[in-house]
């Protein structure tokens, strides 16, 4: 993986080494999920729960948010999506709704790192 | 089942990245089977379970969720046999508990830390191989040991017939009279109530010893044994004795005393001519004082005789040998014994019409 690539990434909000890691130093395997994870319907579908209010799809969505953001070593998004499925498992719909102010930025940011081209390097 | 390859390893997960990283980790050890929510894993399980090393189950999926799929495998008794990991972002304690009752065999939490799943998960497959090989070289273990005890079992059998044989050979007859004397004493004891209270080892067993009943002719000079003529009354006497010689004889060998079929062969052989009546040698027993073993035997003896050709006489016709039987013509015997008797010796009469043949 190019240092260019890796510095996209880690703006992007991705611990690129601990992610590697995980997959053990794989760098196409972790692009490969990478891009599964743009594809991912989890998240499109949080959104429509919340907005509908059906508690229980949203429960299900947040915590495999939680476990890819986990995973692909999303530090943000993990600690934000883990907030978010404990207060859905408290019933507590509201606050799982305002966490969105925060989720969101964070969720485009790091798909549009994951989007972008790598840079010519210098 | 037990030389089946065994190395697919299934993981159940809703969630892609995470199958993608457990794939990763896995692959070069296992083969690695997918199932992307309970239901498809669940029936991916129990179609071939023996194929499978090991299950990595995530817990929440949609639909049905991993305790779901965890609860019908417990129905089927699987993770006994098939390790079943749970794989958990995370797990409140109520969760933790009944996995665990439902037998799973450690719980690994999301985030997954590669070489700690690895590590885990590698050593409870290797566990399981290592029980299942140990089960399979203790089975075939017992296997052999079992054939050993049969082949032990067997020659004994086989010496005691030739021991006795042996001793018949004496007497210019072949060995197929104690092989009858087995058959006819094992009929009457399994085929008639006459063998009311023995269990089939029982039998068997007083069967074994009914063949060593004249083993105490080895101690009766050739002289008077196949003496074709009447005998005097001193040689009668020493023709006699060869009951009590060969209880006597039986029990001077300690290996076929620790034999459970000795007592009733000692038995057999000191007492298969007494009479019912009590007018029999050597000790004069009367009525039920004589054991029922002796008392088959001793029929038996006397059945075989008058069927077949003796050194001092030729073989009777079938309703004469009855008719004898019947009359007392050649001992007293319990009328019971006899009832019996009647009731197979039809089929008894078979083993002597086979042997014209042959």
């Amino acid at each position: 993986m190019t240092s260019a690539r890796n510095r996209q990434l880690e703006n992007g909000g991705i611990r690129v080494p601990q992610a590697l890691e995980r997959v053990l130093g794989n760098e196409a395997l972790l692009e490969r999920l990478l891009g599964k994870f743009l594809d991912d319907p989890q998240y499109p579908a949080l959104c429509a729960a919340l907005e509908h209010g059906d508690l229980d799809r949203a429960v299900t969505a947040a915590h495999t948010l939680k476990g890819m953001c986990g995973n692909l070593s999303m530090e943000e998004l993990y600690a934000l999506f883990t907030q978010q499925t404990d207060a859905l498992r408290g019933g507590d719909l509201a606050g799982a709704r305002g966490l969105m102010a925060q989720i969101k930025p964070a969720y485009e940011r790091v798909t549009a790192a994951i989007r972008e081209q790598p840079d010519e390097e210098a | 089942m037990s030389n089946q390859k065994r190395d697919v390893l299934l993981i159940v997960d809703d969630d892609t990245v995470n199958r993608g990283i457990l794939e990763q980790i896995f692959q070069a050890d296992y083969t690695i089977a997918e199932a992307e929510d309970g239901p498809s894993g669940l029936r991916r399980i129990l179609e071939a379970p023996d194929q499978l090393c090991a299950v990595l189950l995530d817990v929440v999926m949609p639909g049905m969720d991993g305790l779901e799929v965890l609860r019908r495998l417990y129905r089927e008794q699987l993770p006994d046999r098939l390790p079943i990991f749970l794989i958990t972002a995370e797990a409140s304690d109520s969760v933790l508990r009944e996995a665990y009752s439902l037998g799973v065999m450690d719980v690994i939490s999301k985030p997954v830390v590669p070489y700690v799943v690895h590590r885990r998960v590698k050593s409870v497959i290797e566990l399981f191989q290592a029980r299942r090989r140990l089960s399979r070289t203790v089975e075939s273990q017992r296997e052999r040991l079992l054939r050993q005890a049969e082949e032990i079992i067997d020659l004994n059998q086989g010496m005691v017939e030739a021991l006795a044989a042996a001793i018949e050979f004496r007497s210019e007859e072949s060995g197929d009279h104690v092989r009858r004397i087995h058959d006819i004493t094992k009929c009457l004891l399994s085929e008639t109530e006459l063998g009311r209270g023995l269990d089939r080892r029982a039998v068997e067993e007083i069967a074994l010893a009914s063949i060593l009943h004249d083993v105490g002719k080895i101690a009766v000079p050739d002289a008077i044994l196949n003496k074709p003529g009447r005998l005097t009354a001193e040689e009668f006497e020493i023709m006699k004795s060869h009951t009590v010689q060969g209880a006597a004889l039986l029990n001077r060998i300690p290996q076929l005393r620790r034999h459970r079929a000795c007592r009733y062969a000692v038995d057999i052989a000191r007492h298969h001519h007494e009479r019912w009546d009590g007018r029999g040698y050597p000790d004069g027993l009367k009525g039920d004082e004589i054991s029922l073993w002796a008392q088959v035997v001793s029929l038996a003896d006397v059945y075989d005789a008058l069927s077949c050709k003796r050194v001092y006489k030729d073989a009777f016709p079938r309703e004469q040998v009855l008719e004898m039987i019947r009359d007392g013509a050649c001992g007293v015997f319990n009328p019971e014994l006899l009832r019996c008797f009647f009731m197979v010796e039809e089929k008894l009469s078979r083993i002597y019409q086979k042997e014209e043949f042959s």
